[in-house]
């Protein structure tokens, strides 16, 4: 399937779907599919698999900041040339999200890097444990929101020769 | 006499240093024996904090960031971004700048590729190889230094153009130095092909089947290694690719010598490819103006690196400075199989399927 | 001590400085660098630059190591092990620091999970600063700090 094909189908495909969305066509090789409910990003991305609409590539995180009090995050499955987007917002208090392991195996380190970054709590995730911050790292910091601050990390480090 | 048949269960740490790892990471595999049973692996140690470095630092400074993200494919991170933001800004780029940044580019395939030999010829024990490969691939960076000014890092890319334009004196040396290396690339062909004691590592170990390579999301060599059909300068060509095109090398068996089969055979490829592009380089100007400010919005820019796809998604708020860049490289996305795929195998085995994959822990970890 | 133990001692001591000065061994260790420097150090080792030749081998354990090559930034996660290695090396002792990210944090200066250059951890006998530097560099470098150890033979 090429780009084209791919992003013609995966519009005939989201515009069927029962459930709150938007599309939105950015670029002129993207769908962005933005889920009014993140309960239904599971169920979205299982149709996106079935009908074969592309391998999933990354899963990006975006603080939208205090005063939006949201996080925002995208799903981005990749055929050909075509980037299919399944956006979906999260509150900043208490931001949790379903795995999508059991469906994708491969999601699992992008889900990881959601977690530890952001503080998304995803569940279901096998390992929850950090994949790139250090062992010694402070609970509760997550590094890419826009409130952090690293000050919190000194005297963490105090140990040297 | 009953026999004693319990076996010796065992933890067996490799990394974060280790002689066989020239990068850090962490592997834990419990064995049975000399079988692994189960395996983990920790990362993060080379994690810079790069996205969030970018947020402080303007358009032009991240340029030499993002290259930075990996000493290997540095021209591919840099080309990814400077895509991604000319887009962004509505910029158009000159022919000739594509067709340098692909030059580059392919040059950057064919080093990479050289060095990923190396490498895995040493995990496997077979210095020889390593010692000549690295000293064939000492033509590729000659030519590199020649074009860019330096071995590693070559940093040809500027916002809006190419900092270095290719001369005659400049094609003459890569057409020689590409006949050098095809010679040399066709005998490593026969090598690993034939070798008896070099097939016994790799012919049929480290197995991936098409559908396990799907559903664990594998990119580049890797993937194409196990009939996944999956090049974004075939499927979305970009730069000067859809000028130049590139044949798609695939493979079905899977193993480890499907690997090293198919990366070599794209090195001939990108022979091919070079001499083609620097025989028709297009005119143009090498660069073009670009505002300070680049306007607000969002852009997913994708580049094949030689591991695999590069994804790179850059959103800005009109400032002079990115709003939020996610990287995401394909070592990411090749990490998951490894640990499946060390299962069941000798340990002594281990090393060669992690250096099958062509892993960048930097790049990884970013 | 007798003065036949005396002489004894430093005559071995003479022939360990001779030996570690002519023959270090080596041990490289990337504490979260992007590769390019190491990949230029295994450069060193490949048949153009060939460091082999002035007697320095690259082997695995820290403790058969004289000289610790280190790259990279020094990540939070990395440091650990890296005051781990440096511990595990008999004295004496040197630490190289290759490349600008092991000077001063490089290009990642002011990143959240990084200290910012290896003397920041353990203490360091050479600098060579590159970004990545040239094998010639690194040879010169290594060649330099064997250098500054004769004189320890002199008196």
């Amino acid at each position: 399937m090429d780009t084209t094909e791919a992003l013609a189908l995966a519009k005939e495909v989201a515009g069927a779907w029962t459930w709150e969305t938007e599309l939105v066509e950015p670029e002129e090789n993207r769908l962005d599919i933005h889920l009014k409910n993140a309960g239904d990003l599971a169920a979205a991305a299982t149709e996106i698999q079935a009908n074969r609409l592309g391998y999933l590539a990354a899963i990006t995180g975006i603080d939208l900041g205090a005063e939006a009090g949201e996080l925002e995050a995208l799903y981005h499955f990749c055929q050909a040339g075509a980037v299919i987007t399944l956006r979906i917002r999260l509150p900043r208090e208490n931001p949790v999200v379903a795995t999508l392991t059991g469906i994708i195996p491969g999601a699992e380190p992008f889900e990881r890097e959601l977690s530890e970054m952001f503080g998304v709590t995803v569940e279901g995730l096998r390992a929850p444990n950090h994949l790139y911050l250090p062992e010694d790292w402070p609970d509760e910091v997550f590094p890419q929101r826009k409130d952090f601050d690293p000050a919190v990390l000194d005297g963490e480090a105090e140990r040297s020769v | 006499m009953t026999t004693n048949t319990t076996s010796e269960r065992f933890t067996v740490p490799i990394g974060p240093q280790h002689p066989a790892l020239k990068e850090p990471g962490a592997f834990r595999f419990n064995v049975d024996g000399e079988i692994v049973t189960s395996a983990t692996v920790r990362l993060g140690y080379a994690h810079r904090g790069i996205e969030k470095l970018a947020e402080n630092q303007n358009w032009v400074q991240n340029i030499y960031l993002f290259e930075r993200t990996c000493g290997i494919c540095s021209h591919t991170h840099a080309t990814t971004y400077c895509l991604g933001v000319e887009k962004l800004a509505g910029v158009e780029v000159s022919p000739r700048v594509s067709a340098i940044r692909t030059l580059v580019a392919e040059l950057e395939r064919i080093h990479s590729h050289l060095l990923w030999l190396g490498v895995s010829a040493h995990e496997a024990g077979f210095d020889t190889l390593f010692m000549f490969g690295w000293r064939d691939r000492e033509t590729v960076m000659d030519l590199l230094e020649m074009i860019s000014g330096n071995r590693v890092n070559y940093s040809v890319n500027i916002l809006g153009g190419v900092k270095v334009d290719v001369t005659p004196e400049i094609v003459e040396q890569i057409l020689a130095g590409v006949d050098l290396l095809e010679e040399r690339t066709k005998h490593y062909l026969d090598v690993v092909s034939t070798d008896a004691g070099f097939l016994q590592r790799t012919r049929g170990v480290g197995v991936m089947t098409r559908e396990q390579a799907e559903a664990l999301g594998a990119v580049g060599p890797t993937a194409r290694a196990s009939g996944v059909a999956r090049d974004l300068r075939v499927d979305a060509p970009y730069l000067s690719y859809s000028d130049f095109p590139v044949q798609m090398i695939l493979d079905d068996r899977g193993d480890l010598e499907a690997r090293f089969v198919v990366r070599l055979r794209e090195l001939f490829e990108s022979y091919r490819l070079l001499r083609e592009l620097v025989t028709h380089m297009p005119e143009g100007e090498l660069a073009t103006r670009m505002p300070r400010r680049i306007k607000a919005g969002e852009t997913v820019s994708r580049l094949e690196a030689p591991r695999g796809d590069v994804f790179y998604f850059i959103q800005s708020n009109g400032s002079d400075k990115p709003a939020r860049v996610h990287v995401r490289t394909p070592t990411v996305c090749n990490m998951t199989s490894v640990v499946k795929l060390a299962l069941g195998h000798q340990l002594a085995d281990v090393p060669l399927i992690l250096a099958g994959i062509d892993p960048c822990f930097s790049c990884n970890d970013r | 001590m007798t003065t036949l133990q005396e002489r004894w001692q430093s005559v071995m001591d003479e022939v360990r400085t001779w030996a570690r000065t002519n023959s270090p061994w080596v041990i490289h260790f990337n504490s979260g660098s992007c590769n390019g420097c190491d990949i230029e150090i295994l450069a060193t080792i490949t048949p153009r630059y060939d460091l082999e030749r002035f007697g320095v081998k690259l082997q695995g354990s820290p403790r058969h190591a004289d000289v610790l090559l280190c790259t990279g930034p020094v990540t939070r996660q990395a440091r650990e092990r890296l005051i781990r290695i440096y511990e595990q090396m008999p004295e004496p002792r040197f630490v190289v620091a290759v490349g600008s990210c092991a000077l001063s944090g490089g290009a990642f200066q002011g990143g959240y999970n990084i200290m910012g250059g290896v003397d920041q951890v353990i203490p360091v006998d050479a600098y060579i600063p590159g970004c990545p530097p040239r094998p010639e560099a690194i040879i010169d470098g290594v060649v330099k700090l064997l250098q500054s150890l004769q004189p320890a033979l002199e008196d």
